[in-house]
This record gives structure tokens, sequence and C-alpha cells, in this order.
């Protein structure tokens, strides 16, 4: 195993790893020993050596206070090497996520060659192919699936979907296709459920009834009359007051 | 029928900030201000009822990172120190009301008795650690403590990633063992998140109970016979608390909600920004950043910049009025629905614990009130003694997805301002359940780094960064904390495909977030038993 940064270690810290990992004499090498001494350990750990621990391993973490003083700065450094978070990750994948029984959001990546404008390894021209989202929906009721396409440009990589209809399941592909007409599925997401309410088709019979009124719906209305801020709660609440509230 | 039942349900939570690097770091103060505002005056109160021997229970969630960050010793001597100067203010402000605005005054001391009081409790009565007061009152039968998800991650938004789930849940349990002394019953859902199935991971750590919106009962696909008033179980035999909006609303609404009664104290002015900066600046961040002081001398007074001088004893009778019209409204809708339900209603009432003291000054003495005046009025419950006495089995039925922030759903931790880290975090989250797979049971330093890139995920899925991104309120901070765990997750997985552990990056890191010191990252792996 390689030791990054070894060298900025305190001799502190130094010594602390090598106690940790059992190393004999620690406390008698000085600071360029301890470095040699514990690459050769972790050098012959990857040789399959194992520590002498006489059946105790110690977890404990190291917790010295910090001493990294930053003055008046207000906020906090990143940790060192780390690197900027990349625009993208470039490997070919679509995720769906469900904001409500009517919206999703989805967000997908193309491999760099495509939509990181690299030189392509295969010399393949792309610049006649298009992207495009299929959207699946499938009634979870009848089983009937439906589909619709969604085109997106090559440097999108996120979309808003609208969903249609509650109790259904959705999935979305992303697709290429080709300049002879031809398709390609590049990758599809997981499914995501919206149930249909049981009120839904029956919200009569809620509207006629003192008694299922004040059960369901009274604890979503503040004592004003302000009914819990919901986009499907609120299609009911217009339906049964017939447009009057909601 | 008897009186109303009603289960109050607070959320203790923050999140986990611990900036020891700096002298002081201006988003600590969440802690302390929730300490000394909330959580010892909580205390103290619900100790005061104890050794009257007044009847009552409330439950509690502590979230894990709020449980590291009240057992971590920088962040302990670092209140000590904000009390300290917080006393040496009001000091001051004692003098200088007596000089220059005596209206103020009683205020001026009844802050500073309160700082005084909250430092000798918390140094001499709870030795620095006041979950163990927590825990002699859930002892004593007053409360019932529950825990929540690890890093109080908004949980739909990671149904595709079970083996995350499962860690937040997991973790939670654990934590709370760890504190506790016992597994929890209760599952506080952060943001009353809710997705059908996820009560088949909770069931498996041995939850009784979880709460969710309101409108996930009449939104189910299922009749729902009593609507938002009784506890169901789910398909699997989880109990899920429907949470009443409607008097919940009593209190939380900020249009109608008691606390904005305009006799009550104003949140929003603060001597830390009225005042002369000379005067002022000892007590506020550097370089001369002003912020709140907790002393604050004005009523709400109405939608105007022209506040009136608050009157204590005037909050209070309008105090014990709220009270009495809590007792009420409860009652009048148990009256109200005895002829439709055949079973005692239950009226669950959840809320963040900081809204108590910190945000509605007068809050935990309304609660007090509430307890005092509930004796032949409305009967204080917890989730699980309700669950024990209850007759008969719960209707199954299975909760609609959603949650209690605005819109119902997601749309609060999946706004535009935010929706743009997921796909970070998702792959953090893969990354990670990856190098689990690879490389498990690592020991020594690759265990480590391995076990700090576990923590790194779970910070990053805390629901605290998309709310503070979505509500614009410390947005740079927020975006901060939130990429830098993923730099910090991306780096440990290129350096562990390529055997390599950086022990600079790996020693500052661990002295960073100290949270979870006993973590296995093969939770992570998807194929651990």
């Amino acid at each position: 195993m390689i030791l990054i940064n070894i060298d900025s270690l305190s001799t502190n810290e130094l010594q602390h790893i090598a106690q940790m990992e059992g190393l004999a004499d620690w406390n008698a090498l000085d600071r360029e020993q301890l470095i040699s001494a514990l690459e050769d350990w972790f050098e012959e750990m990857d040789e399959g050596a194992l520590p002498e621990t006489n059946g105790q391993v110690s977890y404990a973490r190291y917790t010295n206070s910090l001493t990294n003083h930053r003055g008046k700065a207000v906020h906090f450094n990143d940790l060192p090497r780390t690197n900027e978070l990349p625009p993208s990750y470039y490997d070919s994948t679509i995720h769906l996520l469900l904001r409500d029984p009517q919206w999703a959001y989805a967000y997908w990546s193309l491999p760099e060659t495509i939509q990181g404008n690299k030189t392509s390894f295969d010399d393949e021209d792309h610049s006649n192919e298009s992207y495009f989202l299929r959207l699946y929906q499938n009634n979870l009721a009848t089983g009937e699936e439906t589909s619709s396409d969604i085109a997106v440009e090559v440097k999108d990589q996120e979309w808003n979907i609208h969903l249609t209809a509650m109790g259904s399941s959705y999935a979305v592909e992303l697709c290429r296709l080709y300049s002879d007409g031809s398709e390609e599925v590049i990758a599809r997401s997981a499914s995501v459920e919206t149930y249909l309410p049981y009120w839904a088709d029956r919200i009569e019979e809620l509207a006629m009834d003192n008694d299922l009124f004040l059960l369901h719906f009274s604890s979503l209305v503040t004592k004003t009359g302000e009914v819990a801020e919901n986009l499907v709660l609120k299609d009911l609440v217009s339906t049964v007051s017939k447009g009057v509230l909601g | 029928m008897s009186n109303g039942h009603v289960a109050f349900v607070l959320n203790a939570h923050l999140p986990f900030v611990r900036h020891p690097e700096y002298p002081r770091f201006l988003e600590e103060d969440w802690l302390f201000e929730s300490l000394s505002e909330s959580y010892l005056p909580l205390l103290r109160m619900l100790n005061r009822l104890k050794e009257e021997e007044l009847e009552f229970t409330l439950t509690i969630s502590f979230s894990p990172p709020l449980i590291a960050m009240l057992t971590d010793n920088a962040l302990q001597n670092r209140f000590v120190h904000y009390l300290q100067q917080h006393i040496e203010l009001g000091q001051k402000e004692v003098q200088r009301c007596k000089d220059e605005q005596p209206e103020f005054l009683e205020m001026a001391r009844h802050y500073l008795d309160g700082y005084i009081l909250n430092l000798h409790e918390y140094e001499d009565l709870y030795r620095m650690n006041i979950l163990d007061g927590f825990k002699a009152l859930e002892q004593s039968g007053h409360l019932e403590l529950i825990t929540t998800a690890a890093t109080h991650a908004y949980l739909p938004l990671y149904k595709e990633y079970p083996q995350a789930i499962n860690a937040q849940i997991e973790l939670g349990v654990q934590s709370f063992l760890t504190t506790f002394g016992h597994p929890p019953k209760g599952f506080w859902l952060p943001e009353c998140g809710y997705y059908p199935g996820l009560e088949e991971q909770l069931r498996y750590h041995g939850i009784s109970w979880f709460q969710v919106a309101s409108q996930s009962m009449l939104l189910s696909p299922d009749n729902v016979t009593y609507g938002g008033y009784r506890p169901v179980s789910c398909p699997n035999g989880v109990a899920a608390f429907p949470r009443d909006y409607q008097a919940t609303s009593l209190v939380w609404s900020n249009a109608t909600g008691y606390p904005t009664d305009n006799v009550y104290r104003e949140f929003y002015r603060d001597i830390g920004y009225d005042l002369p900066m000379e005067y002022i600046k000892p007590y506020i961040h550097e370089p001369e950043v002003r912020v709140f002081t907790g002393y604050k001398y004005w009523a709400i007074t109405g939608k105007t910049d022209q506040k009136i001088p608050y009157v204590r004893a005037k909050a209070q009778e309008r105090v014990k009025e709220h009270a009495l019209n809590f007792h009420y409204m409860v009652n009048n809708k148990n009256h109200r629905l005895r002829g439709t339900m055949d079973k005692q209603p239950l009226f669950f009432l959840g809320f963040d614990a900081e809204l108590f003291g910190h945000w509605w000054y007068e809050g935990i003495d309304w609660l007090e009130e509430v307890i005092r005046t509930s004796v032949g009025r409305t009967n204080l419950v917890s989730p699980s003694a309700f669950l024990a006495e209850d007759e008969g089995p719960l209707q199954t039925v299975r909760p609609a997805f959603s949650s209690w922030g605005q819109g119902g759903y997601s749309a609060v931790w999946l706004d535009g301002s935010n929706t743009e880290y997921y796909r970070h975090i998702h792959k953090a989250i893969h990354r990670m359940e990856e190098l689990a797979l690879r490389f498990p049971d690592q020991t020594s330093l690759k265990g480590r780094f391995l076990n700090q890139a576990a923590r790194e995920v779970l910070l990053a899925m805390a629901s605290d960064w998309p709310f503070i991104i979505y509500s614009r309120s410390s947005v740079e901070y927020a975006k901060k904390r939130l990429e830098g765990h993923i730099k910090n997750i991306n780096l440990v997985y290129d350096d562990m495909c390529k055997n390599a552990v950086d022990t600079e990056w790996l020693i500052k890191a661990e002295k960073r977030h100290t949270i979870f010191g006993d973590l296995d990252y093969n939770i992570f792996n998807p194929e651990r038993s």
C-alpha cells in the first residue's frame, strides 16, 4: 500500500500510528526512522503479513486536538488533495427521482467522449447522433404500458418530467437515435411508483357525508380554514367544493 | 369516550457542525443557542413538573449528530465559554439598562439569571452532558425517547439505495442504544419523509412505530377507517402515526399560530444588531459580524418595525390563555369525533424541539402550562404507551408517499436550487458500496480510510444541506459542507483504486468529522448478511 503525504504528519502523529500498528520500539525511533518503518510495514502488509496484536485489535481513532488555526477566515478550507466536483461522472446512467405524484426529476450522464466533448478513442463520429428520453408509464391496476419520448440535447444532463396519471409506475430510458433511424438504449432508470388515493374517484361520497368529511379532512385544515398545502389534496378539495375552495 | 389523547413528539436535531480549528465558528452557535434557549430550559421545566409529581409523558427524538455534539468535549467546553460570555454581556446589560433603558431592565436581569442558571446546571448538575438528564426523565416514565436517521437524511430521495437507507436506520438505532442503553421503539422519520416500503427496513431494526405527515392517510390507496386520528398498521405490522396538521398548526402556523401573538417576544430584534459596534463587538463574531446575542427586549407588536417593549407578565398571561385554548380545541375536536369513531382518537403533534424556547421564546412556558392544566382535560401520552393500552388490532393500511415539507412531498429537498447535488451524493453512495464490496474487512490505515469515507457519505446525506440551500439561509456554508463531503469520498475512491492511503488527509478528516467513532464501513457492503 502506498502512503500518500506521510511526510506531512507530525512526529506525534507518526508515533501514534506506529503504536496503533504495533511496531516495536516505536518510541525509540526518530522521525525519519518512523516514516521508513511505516512505509516498510504497509508494504509488508500488502504481501500478506498481519500485525501482531496478541488478539487485541485497536480501532481507536486518532483524535489529537487540531492545530490548524486559520485566524479570522470565515469559511473552513477543503482537506488536502481534494478536487472540485466533476460536472459529470461520464458513466452512462440515468436516475429518476419522484418529486411529487405529478413531477419527477431525471438526471443522467453520458460517456466523456460524447458529453465531455473529448476526442473519441474509437474514432467514431457522434455528430449525427441525437438523444432522447423515453418515459414508460405502467398502469398499476391494468398493467397497460405506454411510452412517450422527450428530445434532449447532448449537453443536457437533467430534466423535469411531468407524470400524467397517478396509480402508475414510471421509468425512463436514455436513448440514442442514429442518422439511419435506428435507436439504442444507453441506460434505464429504476422505476418510481405513484398510487391512486382511495378517495380520488369517490370524492362525491366524501363530500356528501359529514362524518366521513370530518374524519378525513378536518385534520388537514387549520382553524382558519387553510388546507394543508398539497397539490393532490388541492385537487380533491377543489372537486369537493365544486371549485369554491382549493 | 374519555378526554382527548395527545401525543407531543419533539424532534431534537441539528446538523453536525464542529470546527475547533477556529477560535469561534458562526454555525456552532446553532448548537449553543439551542442548548441555552431550548434543551436546558426544557429539562428544567420537565424536572420541575416531575418534582411536583404531575403526571405527563412527552416523546423526544435525539438525532445522532446532536448526540455526537452534545457529548463532544471540545463543543462542551466551548458552550461553557459561550455561557460565560453571555453572563458577562448580561452584567453589562443590567448596568446599561439601569442607566439608559430602564424599561428593559427586568428582561436584562431575566436573561442574565437564565444564563447563570444554565451554566450552573450544565456544569454542576449534568456534568456537561444533558443527555443524562433526559435519560433520567425517561427512567422515571415522563419521557419516551426515540431515534431518527443517522444524519437525518430525507429518505425518499435515497429509495434507490437500500444499503444507504439501512445504514441510516441501523446507525440511528446503534447511536441510541449506545447513548440510552436500550433499543428505541419509535423512529422519527426526518422531515416526515415516507415512501411505501420504508417500513420493511424499520421493522428489520426492531422499530415498532414511526410518524407520517397528515395527508398520508387521506391520500392512501386504502380506505383509512379513522382518517388521521388513529395510528395504523403498515402491511408488515409497524405502526404509523399520522401527524395532526390542524392541531399542530395551532402552534406551528406562522400566520395564525400561538407564537405569532403580538405580546410575545420578537425573535428578530436583538441587541447584537441594535447596539453600537464598540459596545457589542466583544460578543459578536470577528470581524465585526453582527449575530444574535439572545438579549431581545421587544414584543412582536404587529407587522411593523415600530416595536413596543416586551412585557413578560403580559406574555405569561397570554401563555395561560393559549394553553387553555389548546385544551379547548383538542377537546372540542374530540367531542365532535365522538359520534363518528367507535375508538379513542389520538391527536399526534410533532414539532422541532428548537421551536420551543429558541424560536418561540414562551414555547416552553406554554408547554409547561399545557401539562399543568391537562389534568381532567387532556391525556398526554406517548405513542408506545398508546399502542400498549389500545384495544384491538390497528387497521392495516398503506400510507401514501409524503413529507411535512412545503407541498407535502419532496419539493423542498429536490428544488431547482439543490437538485444538482443528487448526482454527486448518489454517486458517493454507489462508490462507497463498491469500495465496501471490493475491500471488505480492512483493518489498520485502510480500514480507517474506508471508515472515514463512510462517515463522509453519511454526512453528505443530511437533509439539512438541501434544506438550507432551498431556504437561502446559510447557503454558502451548506454548499461548502456538502461539496466537501463529496470531494472527500471521491478522494478516498481514487486513492483506494490505486491501492493508496493519503495519511495527511485521513488524519485531518478524522479530526474534523468526529461523528460515529465506532462506524464500520462494511455497513455499505451490499453483500453483507
